[in-house]
């Protein structure tokens, strides 16, 4: 059962991965991309990993692409993408990622030892994952607030219309 | 578990805690006081308030120093005095960029203007303290998202516009490669302190025996490489530096340099000390120094080959920065305490040298016009002090003895043919380096010529406010300083970089 | 729990996500489909990462991962209100239009 739904979720991934880019109408290409996100949750289950897993799905299916299709509704540029692909890009597109997988057969063909850590069994729930950000990741999480705060000032900033 | 000190964080981070209030005061005083006032006053009340922030911020720095070395939170804040007196060089990076924009004209928002510039800052001093992988990529995110920002910063202009749009992309690409990496060095070594992937990665058994560690130094080197602007991954920079407002293409080329330099040093010389292979002629052995060696080479020919073609101020200077992190990559490949030495040492020289260029550079074409090469015909006798001011800082950039620049370049390659020095390895790259310094001294000598030689159309005397001229002044006398006299410096350098280097000395 | 997906399983997963969103890069001319693109490279590491964390048993990848998606959130706002700047500019997101700066 894991296995079958392990390659369920890795295949209509990559699927959609590949419609994501090869889609012209950039609707379609944001749509595909939710499903990407939403199958990417499902391995992340399979992983243990619930609590990512979780906000996997709330934030990134559910917040950024929200964005991003506001925006694409805001600039309404179905027009200007109707032009085709350039050879050369697609070319070396193509090759980039063939010599990128190729790479990564040759890397991954030899099986991986898990490190002996020594650790449990992670459970992947809230506890676990959250203890450490009052602790020992106090600072970066600290950070990230002053990031989000640096980010409402810049949108807020730059997507407004200047007054005459 | 060990209890939290929070306290002990609280207090190494006075001076982090002081900016981020500055630039909240920053953006409250100018929505609630002055928003009806003259734009002239706005600005010039707001940087009052962002220069005294970052002065009042050196304080607890000043009181950490000659302390010993500390590291909290399993890496996430370490200080010692390297790490103090780097610090300190950002926030003197920011008060000059501060005063440079309090003269130029960054738009009606003043208020977050300089609220970002300081979280910016921010972001950059906890790059500096930070050994820890994660807190390493959240600290350069902040930093990168404010300069995405700041970079968009005239609405009214599109090169502004498209120069934020290339800069936020070949950065969302950079921390993607970053990010890959770093799950790879993580996944191989099952650590994120640099320290304990230093002693993971012992374990190892080098690169031959791990190509997943390979594949994950190779993806941070190039996730780094974007951010430091080294060819092949410098596309961004030519265009973001020209399209910039000039004040935060200074701040890009230099406070955003020295801290991802001095990240990447730390990286590489305590994370992955026992990968540094071989860069020595004829004796190439796989790892992060053959990398560097060829990356600083095609940085120091193609920065310095097309730095010759430009007619645009800021875009040649965008070149210049190009090759000049090639020949600061030429000590990361020496890789012993002498290189790194004097990869803080030429970061800082290059950070000071390339922030008075930008600074003038702001100050004069602003009223000259433009930010073409035409723009600043004549402007020797329409700004003589500005000009002088600018001979120094090119002449530094180019490496002319009795500069900061010119030493700093000696030490660099002197640090590297001692490296391997009975066979002479890395002897290739130090001549490369000299024959470019060479190429380099036309187009930085065309500039000059267009200050001094041409005559300009325009004869009026341009005035620039005090301040400003006292400040670039200042940096001007940092650069004579630093090559006339830079033991104190050095001897610093040397008593503190021992944190970085004690991986290497085996 | 016994089953016959290793390791390597999903980081080759990972690695032909990774791919797919390099080429997607290099291929697309609109703005906001790179960005896409760009995305799924960041989700490509994610899982790398979350995979790593179960099989060596340490907790701090997928800490990793909950600051990479609360940047990202912060990253993806800046971004496209960079890109709606530009189109308000400019009225076009394709990059082989950003030719103001030239040589």
């Amino acid at each position: 059962m894991y296995d079958i739904l392990f390659w369920f979720f890795s295949i209509a991934m990559l699927v959609c991965g590949l419609l994501v880019i090869a889609n012209r109408n950039p609707v379609a290409s944001a749509l595909f991309l939710v499903l990407l996100f939403v199958f990417l949750a499902g391995l992340f289950v399979l992983l243990e990993a619930f609590f990512i897993a979780a906000i996997q799905v709330l934030v990134y299916a559910g917040a950024i692409m929200v964005l991003f299709l506001f925006v694409i509704m805001l600039l309404d540029i179905k027009a200007s993408e109707r032009r085709k692909f350039r050879a050369l890009g697609v070319v070396g597109g193509i090759a980039v990622a063939v010599a990128f997988v190729w790479e990564l057969v040759i890397i991954l063909t030899r099986p991986l030892k898990p490190l002996a850590t020594g650790g449990d069994e992670l459970s992947g729930g809230l506890e676990q994952v959250v203890k450490p950000l009052f602790a020992n990741y106090m600072l970066p999480f600290e950070v990230t607030a002053l990031l989000l705060l640096v980010a409402m000032i810049g949108v807020v900033l730059l997507s407004k219309r200047e007054l005459k | 578990m060990t209890p939290v000190p929070y306290f002990d964080v609280l207090k190494g981070l006075g001076a982090e805690v002081i900016l981020t209030l500055t630039a909240l005061v920053a953006l409250t005083l100018d929505l609630a006081s002055v928003r009806r006032a003259e734009m002239s006053v706005r600005s010039r009340t707001i940087g009052t308030t962002a220069v005294v922030g970052l002065l009042a911020s050196t304080l607890p720095l000043w009181q950490q120093l000659n302390g010993p070395r500390m590291v909290l939170l399993g890496g996430t804040l370490a200080m010692d005095d390297l790490i103090i007196f780097f610090k300190l060089v950002i926030v003197a990076l920011a008060v000059i960029t501060v005063l440079i924009s309090m003269d130029f004209d960054v738009g009606r928002h003043v208020g977050e203007y300089y609220a970002v510039l300081l979280f910016g800052a921010v972001g950059m001093m906890l790059l500096i303290s930070a050994e820890e992988l994660i807190t390493i990529f959240v600290a350069l995110e902040l930093t990168s998202v404010s300069l995405y920002i700041l970079t968009a910063f005239h609405k009214g202009e599109l090169r502004s516009q498209e120069a934020a749009v290339k800069y936020f992309m070949f950065g969302a690409i950079s921390s993607a490669f970053l990010l890959f990496g770093l799950s790879y060095v993580f996944g191989v070594t099952g650590a994120t302190g640099l320290q304990a992937i230093q002693d993971a990665v012992k374990n190892t058994g080098g690169l031959a025996m791990s190509p997943l560690l390979a594949t994950g130094l190779l993806f941070t080197i190039v996730g780094f490489g974007f951010k430091v602007a080294v060819v092949p991954f410098h596309l961004w920079a030519p265009d973001a530096y020209e399209g910039a407002p000039t004040p935060v293409t200074a701040y890009i080329a230099t406070g955003s340099k020295v801290a991802s330099f001095f990240i990447l040093l730390k990286v590489l010389f305590i994370g992955f000390a026992g990968l540094q292979g071989s860069a020595f002629w004829g004796n190439f052995a796989s790892g992060w120094t053959m990398l560097l060696a060829v990356t600083a080479t095609l940085s120091m020919i193609l920065g310095n080959c097309a730095a010759i073609v430009q007619h645009n101020v800021k875009r040649l200077l965008a070149y210049s920065s190009i090759a000049q992190a090639g020949y600061i990559f030429i000590g990361l490949v020496a890789a012993t305490k002498m290189g790194a030495n004097s990869v803080l040492f030429y970061i800082i020289v290059y950070a000071l040298a390339n922030l008075g260029a930008f600074g003038v550079v702001a100050a004069l074409s602003s009223r000259a016009g433009g930010d073409e090469m035409q723009n600043f015909d004549g402007m020797a006798r329409r700004a003589p002090f500005l000009s002088l001011l600018m001979l120094i800082f090119v002449l530094s950039l180019a490496g002319i003895p009795p500069l900061g620049g010119f030493f700093g370049k000696f030490y660099l390659f002197a640090s590297a043919v001692q490296r391997d020095a009975q066979h002479f390895g890395l002897l290739w790259l130090v001549i490369l380096g000299i024959v470019m310094s060479a190429v380099s001294l036309y187009y930085y000598l065309i500039l000059l010529k267009h200050i001094y030689v041409i005559d300009g159309s325009d004869q009026s005397p341009i005035i620039t406010p005090t301040y400003l001229n006292v400040a670039l002044g200042l940096v001007a006398l940092a650069v004579v300083a630093l090559g006339v006299y830079p033991k104190p410096i050095l001897e610093l350098l040397n008593n503190f970089s021992y944190s970085v280097i004690a991986g290497l000395v085996r | 729990m016994t089953s016959a997906i290793t390791l390597n399983d999903y980081l080759i997963v990972s690695g032909l996500l990774f791919a797919l969103g390099i080429a997607g890069v290099i291929i697309r001319r609109n703005a906001l489909v790179i960005y896409m693109a760009l995305e799924m490279n960041l989700n490509a590491a994610n899982l790398a990462l979350i995979a790593f964390s179960k099989f060596n048993k340490l907790v701090e990848g997928q800490i990793l991962v909950f600051f990479v998606i609360a940047i990202a959130a912060a990253e993806v706002a800046v971004g496209l209100a960079i890109i709606v700047a530009l189109y308000r500019r400019k009225q076009t997101i394709s990059v082989d239009q950003l030719t103001t700066m030239r040589l």
